[in-house]
C-alpha cells in the first residue's frame, strides 16, 4: 500500500522579516515529508489557537534534506490575520504543515529560462531556478529572472534569485530601483530579442500581472507555465473552493481546481477574461 | 494505547436500518468523493461517508472567488459544481465500492422529479447505501432554498424520492427556516426515515477597501464553529418534534463538540468543515469520543445519546 500521508507537525527553526512586511519562515519537519517539486505549496497553520480556522497555502521557496529531517522555507507577505499571525510565530513555535500538493511547474530543458515574479511570486522561482541549475547536464543554462516589486524596500527574494541567475532584472512601480513599471512593461521591452531560441517561460504573481504576461506572449512561439492564486479551504481537491476558469479542448470554458489540476498551468490553459 | 476489543465500548449505533460501526460521519460537500482523503486516513474507520452533492446533470459550479474566512466560519459558494449522475456512476463508483465503509449519496434537484430520477439512477449502484437529500443549499438561485424552505415543498421532494428508491432516505434540512420543526414533522409524515441538520447557514461578507461581496456569487453558505450553537438548538428541537432518528451537524471540530449533539440527541454526527483543516481529523473525533466513553466508564455509545439535563438545579 501507499505511505499514508498526514498533516505533519513542524517546528520554526527562524522566522524573519527579509523586506518590508515581507517574511521568510524555516520549518522543520520529520524526514518522511516528500521531495517537493518546485511550484507545489504547503496548506499551512501556526500550531495552536483557533484564528485563523483554515490553514493557508505557500509556495515552497526551498527543501532542504538531511535524512532525519527536512527543512523547507516559505517567503511570505503580511496580508491579513493569517500571515500577521505568521509573522508573529518564533523560533521553536510549532506548526501544522501538509503538503506538498498539487502540481508543480515541469523541469525545462532548454537553453535560455526566463522567470517573470511579481512580489511573492518569486517564492516558488528561487526554488526553480536552484533546482534548475543543480539538474544542469552538460549545457548550461542560461537564466534571466525578472522581479517586480512595490517599491525597493518591498523587493523580496531578488538577492536569492541571484544566486542562479545569470541577470536579474528589477522593475518598481514607483521607480526606486530599477526600471520605472510594471515586471511585465519591463519584460515586454525585451521579449522580441527571444524570439524562438528555446526559451521557456516560467512565472507566478497575481492574477492582473499573469494576466499582463499573457497578453506580452500573445503571438509569440514562447512556452510558459504560471503558477496561479485562488482561495483555498482543503489543498487536496475535496472542496472546490479554488476553482479558476480554463478553456477547455472543445472551445467552451470550465473550471479546474488550482489546488490539485494546478496551482502550476500552462498559461494558454487558462481564461484570462475578467468576470 | 489500545485497550483490549472486550473492555472498549460500543460505538456502534444505526440510523433505522442503517447500521454505522460509530456514529462520525463526513459531511457532504467536505470530504469529495472519499478519494480525495484516501491518502491521509483509513476510510474504513469512518462510521460513515456523504458525498458531494449530485444533481442529474454535471454542474459547473460559481465563479471565483467561492469562499471566504469569516470569525470562526467558513463562506462558501461553490454553486454544487459536481459531474453529474452518469459521471458519478461510472468514475466515481468503482473506487468506493472497494471500501469497507457506509456510502451516503447526497442528491439534489430543480424539481421533485430530478431529484426522484437521480434517486432511481442511484438506487441501483452497489456501493450507495443510503440517500441524503439535499433540500437546503442556499447558493444556488433556482432548487435548493426553494423545497427546503417550504414544508410543503420538502415533504413533496420526499415522497418522490421515497417512491423512487428503496434505500433508506436522510432528508437533510435547511436552518434558513423560522421554525424547523415545522419542515421536520412534514418531511417525518412524508416518510423520511431520517433528518439530518444542519446544513449551512446563509451569509455574506464585504471587503470595505473594495466595496465589494468577498464571493462572487455575493452571498454564501456559512458553516464551521460559528454555526454551533445553532445547530445544536435546531438539534435539540427537531429530537424532539420527531420520532425518526436525527443526523447532527454544524461546526463540529472535536470529540467534546460532537458529544454536545449526541447528549443533545442526535444519533449520528456529521463533520464538514472540520476536514479541511486536518484531513484527519474524522479520526481524532472518534477515537476522543471513545475515549470519552472510557474515561465517564460508560460502554456503550447509546447511553449516552438523548441524554440532556435540563432539570435546575
Ligand atoms: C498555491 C498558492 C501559493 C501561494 N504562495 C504564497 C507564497 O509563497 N507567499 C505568500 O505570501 N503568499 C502566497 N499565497 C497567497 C497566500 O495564501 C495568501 O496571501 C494568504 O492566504 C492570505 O492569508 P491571510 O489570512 O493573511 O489573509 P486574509 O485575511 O485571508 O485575506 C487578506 C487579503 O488577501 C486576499 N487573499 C486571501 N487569500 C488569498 C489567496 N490565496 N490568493 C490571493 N489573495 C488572497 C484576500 O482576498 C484579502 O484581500 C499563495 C496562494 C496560493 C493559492
Ligand atoms: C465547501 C462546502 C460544500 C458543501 N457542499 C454541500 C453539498 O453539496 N450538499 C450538502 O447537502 N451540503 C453541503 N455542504 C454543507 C455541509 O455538508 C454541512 O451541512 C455544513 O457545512 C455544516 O457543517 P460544518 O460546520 O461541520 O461544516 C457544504 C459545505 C461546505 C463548507
Ligand atoms: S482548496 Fe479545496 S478543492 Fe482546492
Amino acid at each position: 500500500m501507499e505511505q499514508m500521508r498526514k498533516r505533519e507537525t513542524g517546528i520554526v527553526r527562524s522566522n524573519r522579516e527579509t523586506a518590508r512586511g515581507h517574511y521568510v519562515i524555516e520549518v522543520e519537519l520529520s524526514g518522511v515529508f516528500d521531495v517537493v517539486s518546485p511550484g507545489q505549496f504547503v496548506m499551512f497553520r501556526p500550531g495552536t489557537g483557533e484564528t485563523p480556522l483554515l490553514s493557508r497555502p505557500f509556495s515552497v521557496c526551498s527543501q532542504t534534506e538531511t535524512g532525519e529531517t527536512t527543512k523547507i522555507e516559505l517567503l511570505y507577505r503580511v496580508v491579513g490575520t493569517g500571515t500577521a499571525r505568521m509573522a508573529s510565530l518564533r523560533q521553536g513555535d510549532t506548526v501544522n504543515v501538509l503538503g506538498p500538493l498539487g502540481r508543480g511547474f515541469d523541469m525545462d530543458k532548454g537553453s535560455r529560462l526566463i522567470l517573470v515574479a511579481g512580489g511573492v511570486g518569486v517564492a516558488p522561482l528561487i526554488f526553480y531556478a536552484g533546482r534548475r541549475r543543480a539538474q544542469e547536464d552538460g549545457g548550461r543554462v542560461r537564466i534571466i529572472a525578472y522581479v517586480g516589486a512595490a517599491d525597493e524596500d518591498s523587493i523580496a527574494g531578488a538577492d536569492r534569485l541571484e544566486q542562479y541567475c545569470d541577470e536579474v532584472k528589477i522593475a518598481t512601480d514607483d521607480g526606486s530601483r530599477g526600471f520605472r513599471g510594471t515586471v511585465t512593461e519591463l519584460f515586454r521591452n525585451d521579449v522580441k530579442h527571444y524570439g524562438k531560441e528555446a526559451s521557456v517561460v516560467r512565472a507566478c504573481g497575481p492574477r492582473a500581472m499573469l494576466s499582463a504576461l499573457a497578453e506580452v506572449l500573445d503571438g509569440h512561439d514562447i512556452a510558459c507555465q504560471v503558477s496561479m492564486e485562488e482561495r483555498m479551504a482543503c489543498g487536496i481537491g475535496a472542496c472546490l473552493g479554488c476553482a479558476v476558469r480554463v478553456r477547455l479542448d472543445d472551445g467552451s470554458v470550465g473550471y479546474r481546481r488550482v489546488c490539485k489540476e494546478g496551482p502550476v498551468f500552462d498559461m494558454e490553459d487558462i481564461d484570462w477574461h475578467e468576470d | 494505547m489500545k485497550t483490549d476489543d472486550a473492555e472498549r465500548p460500543n460505538m456502534a449505533v444505526s440510523i433505522g436500518r442503517l447500521m454505522l460501526k460509530n456514529p462520525v460521519i463526513t459531511a457532504s460537500g467536505t470530504f469529495g468523493y472519499g478519494e480525495e482523503f484516501a491518502p491521509y486516513l483509513d476510510l474504513g474507520r469512518l462510521g460513515g461517508m456523504v458525498l458531494k452533492g449530485i444533481s442529474e446533470k454535471p454542474r459547473p459550479g460559481n465563479p471565483p472567488p467561492r469562499i471566504a474566512e469569516t470569525p470562526s466560519g467558513l463562506l462558501n459558494a461553490i454553486g454544487l459544481e459536481n459531474v453529474g449522475v452518469d459521471a458519478f456512476v461510472t468514475e466515481k463508483a468503482p473506487f468506493l465500492e472497494t471500501l469497507d465503509t457506509t456510502v451516503i449519496a447526497n442528491i439534489f434537484g430543480e424539481s421533485a422529479d430530478e431529484y426522484a430520477r437521480v434517486a432511481g439512477k442511484l438506487t441501483d449502484v452497489k456501493c450507495v447505501d443510503a440517500l441524503e437529500v439535499n433540500i437546503s443549499c442556499p447558493n444556488v438561485n433556482r432548487g435548493g432554498m426553494d423545497f427546503g424552505a417550504d414544508p410543503e415543498q420538502a415533504a413533496e421532494v420526499t415522497r418522490a424520492v421515497k417512491e423512487a428508491t428503496d434505500l433508506p432516505v436522510i432528508v437533510k434540512l435547511t436552518p434558513n427556516v423560522t421554525d424547523i420543526t415545522a419542515v421536520a414533522r412534514r418531511v417525518e409524515a412524508a416518510g423520511a426515515d431520517a433528518l439530518s441538520l444542519i446544513n449551512t447557514i446563509r451569509g455574506m461578507s464585504v471587503d470595505v477597501y473594495t466595496a465589494r461581496p468577498r464571493l462572487a456569487n455575493v452571498t454564501g453558505g456559512l458553516s464551521g464553529p460559528a454555526i454551533r450553537p445553532v445547530a445544536v438548538l435546531m438539534v435539540w428541537e427537531t429530537v424532539q418534534a420527531v420520532s425518526i432518528p436525527v443526523i447532527g451537524m454544524g461546526g463540529i471540530m472535536n470529540a467534546r463538540d460532537a458529544l454536545e449533539f449526541l447528549i443533545a440527541g442526535a444519533r449520528a454526527v456529521e463533520v464538514g468543515t472540520a476536514n479541511f483543516v486536518n484531513p484527519a481529523a474524522v479520526l481524532d473525533i472518534i477515537d476522543g469520543i471513545e475515549r470519552h466513553l472510557g474515561d465517564a466508564g460508560v460502554d456503550d455509545i447509546n447511553d449516552i445519546i438523548g441524554t440532556l439535563d435540563c432539570r435546575r438545579k
